[in-house]
């Protein structure tokens, strides 16, 4: 449903969307917490000096779903546990 | 007696003149520019500039607050050939709107310079009950309705994040929605998948889900993409969308779409969930960090627990 909303809004251009901003969700606890997320200047990617300018670090490696129900933990910096369609 | 030339040449003067590839250009920088289409609604309907509101010249003094409450906002009228709007250009300085641009050539030389327009078809009385309780939120209004039925999402999944988030999407009138998802429903996917039910078990979700959306709202049109996203397909397929909506279960397929938006330029609305705990974040290319400012490389395999 977060998801689903922060679309709407992006679409719509309305709002605050989660733009640089996590929000992670503990059910258990039912809490809610919001980490402030920066640009990294030295991201790989939408860096300043980016070394992915194309999809080429995809190939090569195991087929994209071959792990299909098999990446649900975050790295160990994550602020808060993670993934799982 | 003045003439018409007159008037025009009097507003010439105080009104600055704009041409389209000008305006574009405003609109694209994301300045908070309010852009008034000043034609009729006949007109406005059969193609406007987006994103235009539409107040016709005559209820423009009437209804102008409601668009533009500060006297300082920037403000850009056009009509289909730029008289009209402005004559309405030189009324709202007259008001004390202070900055008022008249698009130079209106509409149609918008047009004819290849810039993109919109066509809105009305909506029918079924369209119109449906989506009421969108007409009574100020944000969204019959304007945004229309532009969520022109809108194109792409779900990367339909499984427990993909679900929801489709059925949602649908109801509120998404227009166009692909839903890419390469699995079949398995029985010990409906305690959270809600998009499928008992009679699909063995069937592939896109086709389960497609009936499911089609069912709950009609006006959606689902495209179906039976297969899982890779390095291959990825830029051809997210190229069709407006937005896309990660509900992957894996950090591939995560890393592989983050990668893929970016580069394309699409906001990815992003989440994760893992037994109680999830998370949500957009990813919005050049406005926000991307999924590899925060976890620059995937996790090792070995890592990951299943």
């Amino acid at each position: 449903m977060i998801q689903a909303t922060e679309a709407i809004k992006v679409l719509l251009g309305i709002g605050e969307p989660l733009i640089g901003r996590l929000l992670t969700y503990d059910a258990l606890g039912m809490r809610f917490r919001e980490v402030k997320l920066r640009r990294d200047p030295k991201c790989p990617l939408c860096g300043e000096h980016p070394t992915i300018t194309d999809l080429s670090i995809h190939r090569g490696a195991a087929d994209a779903c071959a792990v299909s129900d098999n990446g649900h933990a975050a790295p160990a910096e994550a602020p808060a546990a993670t993934p799982r369609g | 007696m003045k003439t018409l030339k007159e008037m025009l040449a009097e507003a010439r003067q105080v009104v600055p003149e704009q041409g389209p590839a000008d305006v574009k250009k405003r609109i694209d920088a994301g300045e908070p520019l309010v852009l008034i289409d000043v034609r009729d609604p006949d007109e406005y309907r059969d193609g406007f500039i987006e994103p235009a509101t539409n107040i016709s010249r005559g209820f423009l003094e009437f209804r102008i607050g409601g668009a533009a409450s500060d006297p300082t906002t920037p403000i850009v009228l056009y009509c289909q050939s730029g008289l009209r709007s402005m004559l309405a250009s030189k009324v709202l300085k007259d008001l004390g709107y202070e900055n008022v641009t008249n698009l130079q050539g209106g509409f149609q030389k918008w047009a004819q310079s290849g810039l993109p327009v919109v066509k809105d078809r009305p909506m029918n009385a079924d369209q119109i009950q449906r989506y009421s309780r969108h007409f009574l939120l100020s944000q969204v209004g019959e304007k945004g309705q229309r532009k969520l039925l022109r809108s194109k999402v792409l779900l990367i999944g339909a499984g427990g994040l993909g679900s929801p988030t489709a059925l949602y999407l649908a109801a509120a009138g998404v227009g166009t929605m692909g839903l890419m998802d390469g699995d079949v429903v398995d029985l010990s996917n409906l305690q959270r998948q809600i998009l499928h039910n008992t009679p699909n078990v063995g069937r592939p979700k896109v086709e389960s889900g497609t009936e499911m959306i089609r069912a709950l709202n009609p006006d959606v049109n689902v495209i179906p993409l039976p297969t899982r996203i890779t390095v291959d397909n990825v830029m051809d397929i997210i190229k069709d969308y407006d937005l896309v909506i990660d509900g992957s279960d894996n950090f591939d397929t995560r890393y592989l779409m983050n990668d893929a938006c970016y580069l394309a330029g699409k906001t990815n609305v992003h989440g994760s969930i893992f037994q109680f705990e999830g998370m949500a974040t957009v990813l919005a290319p050049n406005q926000g960090p991307c999924y590899r400012c925060l976890y620059p490389t995937p996790p090792p395999p070995g890592l990951v627990p299943s």
